[in-house]
């Protein structure tokens, strides 16, 4: 009993308290939203603007600094991209794509980063906009619909073909994967990044200090293999809608 | 830990817990459409255009390097022809030339030789018209000193 009482003592120590599952709502009209979420994710926006605006002040042919570090960036995505989707097709797709990566990667660093406990809420408490259900079910949703819309904008109702191949036997797990892509690809993002700032949090809270800072440097980790995962599914699942498999142009 | 889980549990219980699916969904989607549509115009487009550019920059300054070497070797290559063609053309110039020395030089002997051997007949015929002139003065004196001699020997009357 004494201990339990300890134990209760230990839990109301002011440096570190874990809350899952609250959020911090608005009312807007009869729809409830999570502010939480918005803040940080406006957040987000607002650096990946200003990093933006900050590289195309002035355009140089020799870069240097911001600008040298966003083209870093774009080559990079758009290396991603042509990957996956093929040398011809990739250019109208690395912005949606590199999008989703940037503001994935974004979201989960500001999490792991920014001392967002400083900022007090009423209810729940600022963390990464991908630790939210919504916000990976959205990034998921549109990629589903980005895919749907480039089968069907490059082969036209050929796209639908795609669930009778190889044979027709397969149309009901071609059409399962329509639904379980979307599905893998949101819980996965928002488990891993829930499950990394839960693992920090539970850390920080048995050991303040210094032991959570291994797992908090693996958590970089994994946020930015997170964003890259995500991008590269969505390119790919996009590059595959366009391809086909009927495998006649195979160029 | 026993109290965390109760924590947990209470925490998930009176709020909406993980999976509270509510308007943050489309908002976040709309959201996310309005920051590509916004990264499309302030970052993809101009810093890809930047890119493209220096591509297109290096492209081009690469061919026109390119081209200007290949015409350096073909010129060089065709000063290397020239060079040869006038060495060739030296050599016969200097070879002529020497056939030219050469036959003048062998004329000029010739020439020489011939002269010398004139001037050495000239002179042996000379030579030999002397000797013949002095034989015949000498033939005459002969003859005077003999009737010289045959007058005193023999007498003026007899001769």
């Amino acid at each position: 009993m004494e201990i339990l009482t300890g134990l209760k003592g230990l839990s109301f120590f002011p440096l570190a308290e874990l809350e899952v599952g609250q959020h911090f709502y608005w009312q807007i009209g009869n729809l409830k939203v999570h502010g939480q979420v918005f803040m940080v994710s406006w957040f987000v926006i607002a650096v990946l603007v200003l990093a933006s605006l900050a590289a195309t002040r002035s355009i140089q042919r020799v870069p240097s600094g911001v600008q040298n570090l966003m083209e870093y960036a774009l080559e990079f995505l758009r290396d991603l991209v042509k990957n996956q989707i093929g040398e011809k097709e990739y250019r109208p797709w690395v912005p949606f794509v590199g999008t989703l990566f940037l503001f994935i990667f974004v979201s989960n660093w500001s999490g792991a980063l920014v001392p967002w406990k400083l900022v007090h809420l009423p209810a729940g408490e600022l963390a990464a906009p991908t630790n939210d259900i919504n916000t990976t079910v959205a990034l998921a949703l549109l990629t589903s619909l980005a895919y749907f819309y480039a089968g069907f904008k490059k082969r036209g109702l050929g796209y639908l073909t795609k669930y009778i191949e190889p044979t027709p036997i397969l149309l009901p797990i071609n059409i399962l994967e329509d639904f379980t892509k979307p599905l893998s690809l949101s819980f996965r993002l928002f488990g891993n990044i829930l499950a990394d700032e839960l693992v920090v949090a539970v850390l920080v809270l048995l050991v303040p200090l210094f032991i959570p800072l291994p797992v908090m440097a693996l958590g970089l980790f994994t946020s930015a293999i997170q964003a890259l995962i995500f991008a590269t599914l969505a390119a790919a699942y996009i590059g595959e809608a366009m391809e086909g498999h009927g495998g006649e142009e195979h160029d | 830990m026993i109290q965390w889980t109760i924590l947990l549990a209470e925490a998930a219980e009176e709020a909406g817990g993980l999976f509270d699916f509510d308007a943050t969904l489309p908002l976040m989607a709309v959201q996310f459409l309005v920051l590509v549509v916004l990264l499309n115009v302030l970052f993809y487009k101009p810093i890809g255009k930047a890119i493209d550019d220096r591509a297109e920059y290096i492209r081009q300054t690469q061919q026109a390097a390119k081209e200007r070497l290949e015409k350096t070797n073909a010129l060089a290559k065709q000063y290397e022809q020239e060079l040869v063609t006038v060495r060739r053309e030296t050599q016969a110039v200097v070879s002529a030339a020497q056939a030219d020395a050469q036959k003048i030089v062998t004329s000029q002997i010739q020439a020489a030789q011939q002269q010398v051997q004139r001037e050495r007949e000239a002179a042996a015929q000379e030579i030999e018209a002397q000797k013949a002139q002095a034989f015949q003065s000498l033939e005459g004196e002969v003859d005077a000193l003999t009737r010289q001699i045959l007058e005193k020997l023999l007498g003026p009357e007899l001769v």
